[in-house]
């Protein structure tokens, strides 16, 4: 199987932003909300950090 | 952030929150069980078959996943002390990480380039289970809806 990075990034943040709204929040409304800033916050930070590791001679 | 007079944030709910009465123990315990070899059979146990459903899913779809990005699979090797963390987050799915082991699969190949991110999603597929039987867990004790 071949996903990129970011793909498989993705999926990822997709999965376990699903598990975590459900395990932390009790209505529906509340879990679609948490869910979706969990799954925006692994992509944001994961692309923050990224880029802040970009011009680091590794 | 402005409270209303009962404590409550603005757009929270204010009806009481339904618990069901608390099992004993030891049906806890055979529940628990039940989530660590099937994910998501805890919830479906409970009566929360949408949720044990979506559990089931994400934690199989990312071993599934992790197995077929070459990831690897870690036994119990008391000669390598840190691998037993790994092993322990491996474990963590149940049946589907003995079935992977007994079809020998989990092997990891470290020149696949996905390698490292099979080895995280097969780790992280185990720990969400811990998390989710934690959760079957609080239901069971009548202590979260």
């Amino acid at each position: 199987m071949t996903l990129s990075h970011f793909e498989a990034l993705a999926v990822f943040a997709l999965l376990v932003a699903t598990v975590f709204a459900l395990i932390t929040k009790n209505t529906p409304r509340e879990q679609f909300r948490y869910g979706v800033f969990v799954f925006v916050s692994f992509l944001f930070v994961a692309l923050a950090v990224g880029w802040i590791m970009y011009p680091l001679p590794l | 952030m402005e409270k209303s007079e009962q404590g409550l944030e603005p757009g929270s709910n204010p009806e009481p929150v339904q618990l069901r009465r608390p099992l004993n123990l030891v049906a806890t315990l055979a529940i628990c069980s039940g989530g660590w070899l099937i994910p998501g059979l805890s919830h479906m146990l409970l009566g929360k078959w949408i949720r044990g459903l979506i559990f089931a899913a994400c934690v199989i779809l990312m071993f599934v996943l992790g197995l077929g990005m070459h990831g690897k699979l870690f036994n119990l090797v008391f000669e390598e002390p840190l691998q037993i963390f790994a092993f322990i987050a491996n474990v963590g799915v149940g049946a589907p990480y003995l079935l992977a082991e007994r079809m020998n699969l989990g092997v990891g190949t470290m020149t696949a380039t996905t390698y490292d991110y099979g080895t995280t999603y097969l780790w992280v597929a185990g720990l969400l289970n811990y998390l989710i039987i934690l959760d079957a867990f609080d239901i069971a004790k009548g202590r979260k809806p």
